[in-house]
């Protein structure tokens, strides 16, 4: 936790530089393309990412994240468009003379070479190094992911999360200008990942390497990311930071794939600047969404209301003409942290409603299946897009 | 009655040798079958079969081979022999062993040259078929899986016709009146045909060209198994595509490059064959002299000691080649 204070200390000594629109990129991609055969995997894709930064690329599998990735690292050229690091052009430039260094997602340790040769092998590439250097330079590297014990060990005796180490130090020792991460965390199991996530964090605050992060796990990426950057079906569809992406979901595929999310399609009925009320026919009830949004009058919109945001009430509330439903609980998932409510609204659809476990509460206190209740919102929480 | 003191001696006898001593004693050889039926797992009646293959079919025979070369030459040229072992009369037991054929093979020059004939040519064609069958394996593993079947059934192609014949054929092409020579005669490249019969360099093509797919096949399927992404890592780390190819995967397809050369090499050592249609006649290699040996001077105890020495000579490899087979079994565990 400690880390996590010491990051939020550092976001408010440095500015944040995607604000400024002056600022220069220290990776720019611009307007780039691939396309295999008539299948296309990466489509006009432009983005600005800043030194220091770790920038995490979301999106389920085939949405084009890895091959944007590839084409970072020099493994696959772009069809159109063009990579930029720290100015360079980085067309035709081959992946072994990229100041870029991946982390794959396999890990690739070379399995006949010891961690100690596993790392110093970037290093023995460079030419005018001396033998000294490299082996101070992997010593350090070995300290940075307190792997020092395990120097003389081959991969296969290592577990996943040396190995995992192993591959960090192997892609950092270099040095690199941009590091790349493939699903870094993705063949851990969920302690360790939790655990691996913030020593990522804070060797990436040792090192001041810019990190570009390639997940599907949005967990991963909420807790790893200065910012994220949602994919798509190869596009981007939008780049914010953590807490934006969340709680500002610019279109219905970003609501939807980041955490879970009620959505209910209706029409404006009110749209005023600082306040909308939309007749929701799925809902059967009126949404009122105490800011303004901006679409066209009687355009088809969608409120997503998140699961946590969502009160359960075993009484109808004072006022239940806006943002009260009436339903019948169907399904409780207890999780320990939340429970997870299904409730059957009378319109017919089911709503899903997270409560944490704030008490412990016996059975007759607690709600139970089939029990008629009124679900509400508070009017900021409702978010709503157009597409 | 058995007395309670025998049956627990024999209960301790059984203790100490076990599965043996029930087989032997407590079932009499009619109920051998009965006993191993019941008793023996699956597993282990499978790795009996062939054993019991190799007792009956090569260890026994090899021990016969084995007293013959100690035994004194007849001038009748055939067994009997007469024994190694022979209880004399006075109850002793009486050991012959002559070590004479043995003397006589590492004093012989005809025999160490032959020997080192073999070995040089087993060696030299090793190296032959390991610079053309790693590039082709190599290629063969990295092309598109639809055509590396094809590609594999043309290195297996040629097993379909005899040995012999395409041993044969070698002859037709390399005669002084040989297609070789006379197309190139033809070309006007040679005004005469150059002499490629019955030199080394005949019995090289011979061996190559035969025992290539044995170096290709090992070599495929060790190097079709390698990660691609440690030559991504290897290059993403600074390693030019050569660089990366002898930091990676020339050391990882070490197990293949062993396996595939002591597949050459020893039956290269023991070749009979392609020696005697292309080779040399004023140099020998081992096995067309201890043909000769058994065929013509019948000289069988002579011959048993060359074809003794010949095993133990090619068991260092054959147990080598064991060894690294296990190893990559190992690396294909994990």
């Amino acid at each position: 936790m400690q880390t996590a204070e010491r990051r939020a200390d550092n976001k408010n000594l440095k500015p944040e530089p995607w604000r400024d629109p002056n600022a220069e990129g220290y990776v720019r991609i611009e307007n780039i393309t691939k396309k295999f055969g008539d299948f296309t995997a990466v489509n006009n894709v432009s983005l600005k990412i800043y030194k220091g930064e770790i920038f995490c690329l979301l999106g389920g599998s085939g949405c084009g994240k890895s091959t944007l990735l590839r084409m970072m690292a020099g493994f696959e050229s772009p069809t159109s468009g063009s990579i930029f690091l720290d100015g360079q052009d980085m067309a035709g430039v081959p992946p072994y003379e990229r100041p870029v260094n991946m982390m794959f997602q396999s890990y690739a340790l070379f399995p006949h070479m010891t961690v100690e040769k596993n790392v110093a092998f970037g290093l023995e590439q460079e030419k005018g190094l001396a033998k000294s250097e490299i082996a101070s330079r992997v010593a350090d590297m070995l300290e940075v992911v307190k792997l020092t014990q395990f120097a003389v060990r081959k991969p296969h005796q290592l577990s996943g999360g040396q190995r995992q180490r192993v591959a960090l130090a192997r892609s950092l020792v270099k040095r690199p200008k941009l590091l790349l991460l493939d699903e870094p965390l993705g063949a851990l199991d969920k302690k360790l990942r939790e655990a691996t996530q913030f020593e990522l964090i804070s060797i990436q605050e040792q090192l001041g390497v810019t990190f570009i992060v390639v997940t599907h796990d949005q967990e991963e990426a909420m807790t790893l990311a200065t910012r994220i950057g949602v994919m798509n079906r190869g596009e981007i569809v939008q780049i914010g930071t953590p807490t934006e992406i969340y709680e500002f979901p610019q279109n219905k595929f970003v609501a939807d794939f980041i955490g879970s999310v009620n959505m209910f399609e209706g029409s404006m009925i009110e749209d005023l600047p600082d306040r909308v009320r939309i007749k929701s026919d799925e809902l059967g009830a009126t949404i009122y969404v105490d800011h303004g949004i901006s679409a066209a009058p009687g355009a088809v919109v969608y409120a997503a209301i998140r699961p946590e945001k969502i009160n359960i009430l075993r009484a109808p509330p004072a006022d239940v003409s806006e943002n009260c439903v009436k339903g019948v609980v169907q399904e409780i998932a207890y999780m320990g942290d939340v429970s997870i409510y299904l409730v059957k609204i009378d319109s017919g659809k089911i709503v899903r409603v997270t409560l944490p476990n704030v008490e412990r509460l016996s059975d007759d206190e607690r709600i139970l299946w089939d029990e008629t209740v009124w679900l509400s919102w508070h009017a900021s929480s409702p978010v709503v897009v157009t597409q | 009655m058995k007395p309670a003191g025998a049956m627990a001696n024999s209960r301790v006898a059984e203790g100490r040798l076990g599965p043996l001593w029930t087989l032997l004693f407590r079932y009499g050889p009619p109920r051998w079958t009965e006993y191993v039926l019941k008793n023996w797992s699956g597993q282990r009646l499978v790795i009996a079969v062939p054993y019991l293959w190799l007792l009956i079919f090569f260890l026994i025979p090899f021990l016969i081979v084995l007293k013959i070369s100690f035994a004194e030459f007849s001038p009748l040229g055939r067994p009997p022999y007469e024994p190694v072992f022979q209880w004399l009369e006075q109850g002793a037991l009486q050991i012959k062993l002559l070590i004479g054929s043995y003397v006589y093979l590492f004093n012989e020059p005809l025999y160490v040259s032959s020997w080192l004939y073999s070995i040089q040519v087993a060696a030299f064609s090793t190296l032959l078929c390991l610079l053309l069958g790693y590039p082709m394996a190599y290629a063969i593993a990295r092309s598109p899986p639809t055509i590396r079947n094809v590609f594999l059934m043309l290195v297996i192609l040629p097993f379909w016709t005899s040995f012999l014949l395409r041993v044969y054929a070698w002859i037709g092409l390399l005669k002084n009146d040989g297609v070789i020579n006379n197309v190139l005669m033809a070309l006007g490249i040679i005004n005469e045909p150059l002499t490629m019969m019955n030199t080394s360099f005949a019995v090289y093509i011979g061996i190559v060209y035969s025992y290539l797919p044995f170096m290709i096949l090992p070599l495929y399927s060790n190097l079709e198994k390698h990660d691609l992404t440690l030559l991504e890592a290897a290059s993403d780390l600074g390693a030019s595509p050569v660089r990366a190819f002898t930091r990676i995967t020339l050391p990882l397809s070490f197990p293949g490059i062993v396996a595939g050369s002591l597949l050459v090499f020893i039956p290269a050592v023991g070749e009979y064959v392609i020696p005697s249609l292309l080779g040399r006649t004023d140099q020998l290699m081992i096995a067309k002299l201890l043909s000769d040996e058994f065929f013509l001077n019948r000289d069988w105890p002579k011959a048993s000691a060359v074809a003794i020495v010949m095993l133990l000579l090619l068991v260092v490899p054959i147990m080598l080649f064991q060894h690294f087979q296990n190893k990559e079994l190992q690396a294909a565990k994990r």
